[in-house]
């Protein structure tokens, strides 16, 4: 941000001048700090990878209840070869992506509108945190009864997972907006749609990416726990029956793959927040 | 010079002022209180002011006197307990027309360039694209901001970024400024030339200004007439007719004046009797 906004009154203050400091200089500082910060994060990976291995190495029982890396490895290596790590991680995938986007777009777009009432947002208030308190595992037998075994009750799980999250998200975006910004809009002559569209909207995006940053973790949960309670495919069905097997080198295989999907959909929800805000690119 | 008489004659003009249709603000007997934790707490005691045609008033006042609360009561975002405001002879509810508006916080929007948050006017009130873009960017120009306009505001010095609050305000021609502490976040250098710049722009486009400011010297060295208030809750306690008779658009010779120490001086005993 700008270094002299909170300046003082003192007349005599002056605002320092800064260093300047080369592009060239400044670039290669902040690629050893991430080079530096990305070394520690392999090294810690390697050292836990290696005193698990190391652990599990010469003892059966061990083996038998933590797995290995190695044996997790082996695992992974063969649900790659039979197909079975792609068609898994798809499916599961495709209900979490679902879920993701019609639970956010859902939840904003409610959360958003509630700025318009006062009123409204008092009168629902109550409902959205009774909901909210609900865990989704509870609702599961009935969405099964709803929606079929198929994709649709993984999805719906995986949208109410989402949902009540994006709409309180977006809802303390858009309250939160300063209210001398809105005056400001007001002298200006805007509308109170104006108001929302110019100013309420683009002012929520912080809260809004921040609550869609979340909710990847939230629609995976919904999408395995559905897989979980009746399913014949996907990483929570992979998961279910590896380790009602007692095979816990393959539920840490899957569970890879897990931690793959969530760290992908991270990734993107990032990218697409760096796209539409490119103001906060700069500094 | 004294603010009793003045006071009166303020008055006075304000109520021959309702008359007059061309006078921009007449106030007349404003009073406001704020409820907190189920008390009344009076912030506006009775005030009354006149704000000609072309003129730059300055309202200075102790801290605290509910200053903020006086201008967003003048344009129509707070409602008074009683009393009226006229603008342009007619008391109105909701926003004055053709009034701008600016505080302390530039309150730019870190999503626009500075070009974009200077259109946000026009473009509210549904002016063509290539106009509205046409007078915002002759208006970062004027302003000493030509190259800046596609920048985000983040990534300008304070001073600018005050700047192009000023554009956006100046760019919709508005005939009445209503300034609350503008440039009180400023260094001083800063804080000169955009008090000069503003002076040029409001005096030469023939506008009205009601500054509101804690800063004597500004109050002086800007507007023809200061306004000093009494602590809460508000009344006018002096006011002063400022004739300095230099260019009053340049900042530094206003300070080197004859009379600016002299006017800078008494308003400071003004504001200190009301500080006992």
């Amino acid at each position: 941000m700008t270094v002299d906004v909170e300046s003082g009154m003192n007349r005599t203050t002056h605002v320092p001048a800064k260093k300047p400091i080369a592009p060239a200089i400044r670039r290669w500082r902040r690629l050893r700090s991430a080079a530096i910060v990305l070394a520690t994060q392999a090294a810690l990976l390697a050292v836990l990878l290696g005193f698990w291995d190391h652990m599990t190495a010469n003892n059966k029982q061990a083996a038998f209840m933590f797995g290995s890396p190695s044996a997790i490895a082996g695992f992974l290596g063969q649900m790659v070869r039979d197909g079975s790590l792609w068609r898994d991680t798809y499916v599961t995938g495709l209900e979490t992506l679902l879920g993701f986007l019609v639970g956010n777009f859902v939840g904003t777009v409610i959360g958003l509108s509630l700025w318009y009432s006062r009123f409204v947002s008092r009168v629902v208030e109550p409902f959205v945190i009774a909901l909210g308190s609900i865990p989704i595992i509870a609702l599961a037998p009935i969405i099964i009864i709803w929606f079929g075994t198929g994709l649709i009750s993984k999805v719906a799980m995986s949208t109410l997972s989402v949902v009540i999250v994006a709409l309180v998200t977006s809802y303390k975006g858009a309250v939160g907006v300063d209210t001398d910004q809105i005056n400001l809009m007001r002298t200006l002559g805007a509308s109170k749609f104006q108001i929302f569209r110019k100013l309420v909207v683009p002012a929520s995006l912080t809260d809004i990416f921040a609550g869609l940053k979340l909710t990847v973790g939230f629609a995976l949960i919904g999408a395995i726990v559905g897989e979980f309670m009746s399913s014949s495919e996907g990483l929570g069905h992979a998961i279910f029956k590896a380790g009602s097997l007692y095979i816990i080198p393959k539920v840490f295989a899957a569970l890879v793959a897990t931690i793959a999907l969530a760290l992908l959909l991270t990734f993107v929800v990032g990218r697409i927040e760096r796209l539409l805000m490119p103001w906060r690119r700069i500094h | 010079m004294t603010g009793e008489t003045n006071g009166v004659r303020v008055n006075q003009r304000a109520i021959a002022g309702t008359h007059v249709p061309a006078v921009p603000l007449v106030v007349e007997h404003v009073a406001k209180s704020y409820e907190v934790g189920g008390r009344v707490v009076p912030v506006i005691g009775d005030l009354s002011l006149t704000l000609d045609s072309g003129q730059i008033v300055s309202i200075v006042g102790p801290s605290g006197c509910g200053k903020t609360t006086l201008l967003n009561t003048f344009c129509g975002l707070l409602t008074p307990d009683s009393g009226r405001i006229s603008w342009y002879g007619q008391e109105i509810a909701g926003q004055p027309q053709n009034v701008g508006y600016m505080l302390q916080k530039d309150l730019l929007l870190p999503w626009r360039t500075a070009l974009a948050n200077v259109m946000l006017g026009l473009e509210i009130r549904g002016a063509a694209a290539s106009e509205a873009h046409d007078r915002s960017r002759a208006m970062l120009d004027q302003l000493g901001l030509h190259g800046f306009a596609d920048h985000y505001p983040s990534t300008l010095s304070g001073g600018m970024r005050q700047r192009v609050a000023l554009a956006r305000t100046l760019v919709n021609e508005p005939a009445v400024l209503l300034l609350d502490e503008p440039f009180a976040s400023l260094d001083f250098q800063n804080k000169l030339l955009i008090e000069s710049d503003t002076a040029k722009l409001v005096r030469k486009g023939g506008r009205s200004l009601l500054l509101i400011t804690h800063d004597i010297e500004e109050a002086v060295s800007l507007a023809d007439r200061v306004i000093v208030l009494s602590k809460r809750p508000t009344q006018v306690k002096a006011v002063y007719e400022i004739s300095l008779g230099i260019d009053r658009t340049d900042m530094m010779a206003a300070r080197d004046s004859r009379d600016f120490s002299q006017y800078v001086r008494q308003i400071w005993a003004d504001l200190d009797v009301v500080l006992q």
